[in-house]
């Protein structure tokens, strides 16, 4: 098992997961190598700015109710925190409820980088508490406390004697995992490991790990269903509630990348199951993942009951609208929890998937399974499609676009889709996590393809108008031509 | 360090290198630092001032060495070669600046040596050392400059009606396209060519010549000491120095008539510009003038926007300003002459300024003023304190991430009209 709360921080993934972020190949080959262990990680000769784990890790836990994030970096490192707080506040008036979270920087300078600063960090650690009284304070690190060396474990140990809330580190220097992903269980690593408390007593409750809950009233209505509630993670939750996540009758999530540390930690430090199927994305990831879940609830006839329901009201009108999807070919840049899931769902609404990208890749999940969206798609994937690994290069991108002229880019990150637009390829941004969840998801995601594909006056006019900033060599070569040979 | 920066008013010299760098037509970035540092400061720089992206390359997708362990401990200038070798195939563009971050900096990497390998095989080419531990997005844009007169600037015959237009930071004032198109529309209108870099496709030709300046036009109280000394040492070109931004007929004639005395400028042209002008604006105030009240303000901000603002409103406007807090680390020896300026305004009592950029402290500031104040005049942050005290607050300062700003401005005599707009705007 890779997953160690007595240690104080969770790793990276590329030593937990075997997790890469250079690949050029192919379905088949990426799925069986993961499955022998043969799969090697290929670096680039150039490269674009990528992320960083950081940002990934700390805007987990900002979305927690009235905590604080102390950001142990130069101000660069905290410069979001306005971002945060607009964000939490919208959030927040969306449920109806409160969020003081505040997000707090220690504007390391030049002269801490020679002299170090833990006793100023627990200074504005003190001084926060004394502002707001946060319910727990998550103490981040970064590149440069990491590469002076600062003793931010041992500061934390002394704050706990001082301060009556929970106090965590949360390592996340930027230079030590090329995953940003890894952020994810950073966050929940500390989530663990300071917050979560021993069960009392087993809840009516399901953890939900997600990113904004956006779909927070369907998935309510949907669980009533079959008497149980879901409880978001982290955006809005609170403290007390994360403490009792160990009383959950079982952890499921909306996007692997994101739930395996959690899910997978809940699973063997409590014994709650962490629901591991493919995602609910399109009908057969729905039904899947539901189907799943009424077998760890102990709720399968109901299970089966709604999906016939559901499937009489939705199927005739997904079945109606795939016949204007087929034959449409697409390219896919996304996170892996998602690059492999919508890919499946393309599919599985007659779109030709010609090119998908990740932005990393998990060789394994924390379970130490290949993922199951991969080994679904080996199974039933009617070619076996082009694929690469690259964190989030765009000049690769705009090179495949170019190269296969699809009718429709798919991105989760609006950076990305801007490029795609600028050359002239209509692009939908899966932006919000639960944009094809369920079959009402699913049809809407249809609907919005054939919007994008069949207005495409934006995309032309731009592009006629944009100059790009690659050179025609570039444009002349290999989309893999930069990476570098397996060593 | 020593104190909390309780959610900061810019991002890192990165961040305010980067947004300059990427707004010079056809320069191409290219970052010597951590894989994370471009989203940071794109996000922490322009997506918190007015929510654009950067055009042609920057943020994501801007070519850069993404510092690794390997890099902390080996060293990263080999890193950096190949990545600059990969940036001039692939990448387009007539200049190449690498900006290095917190890790190349810590480590120590010879950046120089590398630039200098590529100088000699005749690659246009500059760097600036702008690790965010070093100082805020002004510093960033202070340094960048300082590395672009150094490095890039060539001797040029004098121009006399061209002039260097600085102090409009890019993404630092959220209003920053706007403010510079205002403020060259009316230079132009003069007569006077303007090189601004940042605007109308200018990028290495318009640096190059700017040596041939007539003059430097410095629109802040405080920035590019250091690099107009040297405009003034290496090429003999002086500047006329302009506290904050010109906002407003009294500013912007004011700006217009001490102009004139720093060059050799046609004075009936520039009585004719400023009449011209001032009518436009007042044909319109006159229709306002239902909306006016003689309400008191607080107002939060870097200092340019604070005192661009707080002279227009008093000045031009008849408001009354209770407090000014300026909030970029501007050096101790330029705080007096902006308390100065602050100060001898037209009213019955001069507001209080602070320095300060502490959240928190800001706050609790505008706490003392709850019963007087009328309106808050900040950023998003001061958005809190506001809604708790019922203050109206208008959102004039960095950062924001609540509206989208395309080339809206405040600065000249446009501009005080678009601000009266969103002063009046109940959203």
């Amino acid at each position: 098992m890779s997953i160690n709360l007595e240690l104080s921080a969770a790793g990276t993934r590329e030593s937990r997961l075997g997790s890469i972020t250079g690949y050029n190949g192919d379905l088949k080959e990426l799925v069986q190598q993961s499955h022998c262990g043969t799969l090697i990680d290929r670096q680039r000769c150039f490269s674009q700015s990528s992320t960083c784990c950081s940002g990934c890790a700390l805007a987990q836990l900002s979305g927690i109710r009235d905590v604080a994030i102390v950001n142990h970096a130069p101000s660069g490192c905290t410069a979001t925190a306005a971002g945060v707080d607009v964000l939490n506040a919208q959030l927040a008036v969306k449920r109806g409820v409160s969020n003081s979270t505040v997000y707090v920087g220690t504007d390391m300078n030049e002269k801490d980088t020679v002299f170090g600063a833990v006793g100023d960090l627990k200074d504005i650690v003190l001084e926060t508490y004394r502002r707001y009284q946060p319910k727990a304070i998550f103490i981040g690190t970064s590149c440069v406390s990491g590469i002076i060396g600062e003793d931010v474990d041992s500061i934390v140990e002394e704050l706990r004697e001082e301060i009556p809330v929970p106090v965590a580190a949360v390592h996340c220097e930027g230079f030590k995992t090329r995953i940003w992903a890894s952020g994810f269980d950073a966050s929940d690593h500390a989530v663990l490991t300071s917050l979560v408390k021993p069960p009392k007593k087993k809840r009516n409750i399901i953890n939900f790990k997600n990113f904004f809950e956006s779909a927070r009233e369907e998935i309510i209505e949907l669980f009533a269903n079959f008497g149980v509630e879901p409880l978001f993670l982290y955006q809005n939750s609170t403290v007390e509630e994360l403490a009792g996540l160990s009383e959950a009758l079982a952890t499921v999530c909306i996007c692997g990348t994101l739930g395996t540390y959690l899910g997978n930690g809940l699973e063997e430090k409590y014994g709650v199951p962490y629901v591991r199927t493919i995602n609910p994305l399109g009908v057969t990831g729905f039904e899947t993942w539901l189907r799943e879940i009424g077998k760890v609830i102990g709720k399968e006839p109901e299970i089966e009951e709604y999906i016939v329901k559901e499937r009489a009201e939705y199927m005739p009108k997904i079945e109606k609208i795939k016949q204007e999807l087929q034959g449409l070919r697409a390219v896919l840049g996304m996170g892996p929890g998602y690059t492999f899931e919508v890919s499946r769902v393309l599919q599985e609404l007659g779109i030709k998937v010609v090119w998908a990208a990740a932005w990393h890749y998990d060789q394994k999940y924390d379970n130490g399974e290949v993922p199951p969206a991969l080994d679904y798609l080996l199974k039933h994937s009617p070619d076996n499609f082009k694929l690469s690994v690259a964190d989030q290069q765009n000049y690769e991108i705009l090179n495949i676009l170019n190269t296969y002229k699809p009718d429709i880019y798919f991105s989760r990150h609006p950076g990305t889709t801007i490029w795609a637009i600028k050359q002239g390829i209509p692009s939908l941004c899966v932006n919000d996590e639960y944009m094809i969840f369920g079959y009402k998801g699913t049809l809407d995601f249809a609907q919005s393809v054939l919007d994008t594909i069949r207005n495409r006056s934006f995309e032309k006019n731009l592009a006629a108008r944009t100059k790009l900033p690659y050179t025609d060599w570039w444009y002349q070569q290999e989309n893999a031509a930069l990476l570098k040979e397996n060593t | 360090m020593g104190h909390c920066i309780e959610n900061p008013r810019s991002s890192c010299a990165l961040g305010g290198a980067l947004a300059l760098i990427s707004s010079i037509n056809r320069t191409i970035p290219v970052l010597h630092a951590g894989p994370g540092c471009g989203l940071q400061v794109t996000a922490g720089q322009l997506g918190q001032s007015g929510g654009k992206s950067y055009g042609y390359v920057g943020g994501q997708g801007t070519p850069s060495t993404n510092m690794f362990e390997r890099e902390v401990v080996f060293g990263g200038v080999e890193r950096l070669r190949e990545t600059i070798d990969g940036t001039l195939e692939i990448m387009d563009g007539d200049l190449f600046f690498v900006l290095t971050g917190c890790t190349a900096d810590i480590i120590g990497d010879d950046v120089k040596s590398v630039i200098d390998e590529f100088k000699a095989k005749g690659v246009s080419i500059a760097h600036a050392e702008t690790a965010g531990f070093k100082g805020d997005s002004y510093y960033g844009y202070n340094t960048a400059f300082q590395a672009i007169v150094s490095q890039l600037v060539e001797v040029t015959p004098r121009d006399a009606k061209m002039v260097n237009l600085f102090g409009i930071v890019p993404a630092q004032d959220i209003f920053w396209e706007g403010n510079f198109e205002e403020i060259i529309r009316i230079l132009n209108k003069l007569g006077l060519k303007v090189n601004s870099f940042c605007k109308e496709q200018q990028g290495l030709q318009e640096i190059k010549k700017s040596s041939g300046a007539a003059l430097n036009i410095m629109l802040s109280p405080w920035l590019g000491q250091e690099f107009l000394a040297e405009y003034k040492e290496k090429y003999g070109v002086g500047t006329f120095r302009y506290p904050g931004l010109p906002v407003g007929p009294t500013a912007t004639s004011d700006f217009i008539r001490k102009l004139a005395e720093y060059m050799d400028l046609d004075k009936a042209l520039v009585e004719k510009v400023i009449a011209e002008e001032e009518n436009y604006v007042y044909s319109y105030l006159e229709k306002i003038i239902g909306s006016f009240t003689r309400y008191r303000f607080v107002i939060v901000g870097d200092a340019n926007t604070v005192l661009g603002l707080t002279r227009f409103l008093v000045n031009d406007f008849g408001r009354i300003p209770l407090a000014a807090v300026i909030t970029e680390d501007v050096p101790p020896e330029y705080r007096d002459g902006i308390v100065d300026e602050l100060t001898h305004l037209e009213y019955a009592r001069p507001p209080k300024v602070v320095f300060e950029s502490d959240k928190w402290k800001i706050s609790e500031w505008i706490r003392t003023y709850k019963d007087d104040a009328a309106l808050i005049l900040g950023s998003d942050y001061e958005k809190e304190i506001g809604n708790e005290l019922d203050i109206v607050t208008v959102v004039v300062s960095f950062p924001t991430t609540e509206k989208l700003i395309i080339n809206r401005g405040y600065a000249g005599y446009r501009g005080c009209l678009t601000f009266i707009e969103d002063l009046y705007d109940n959203n």
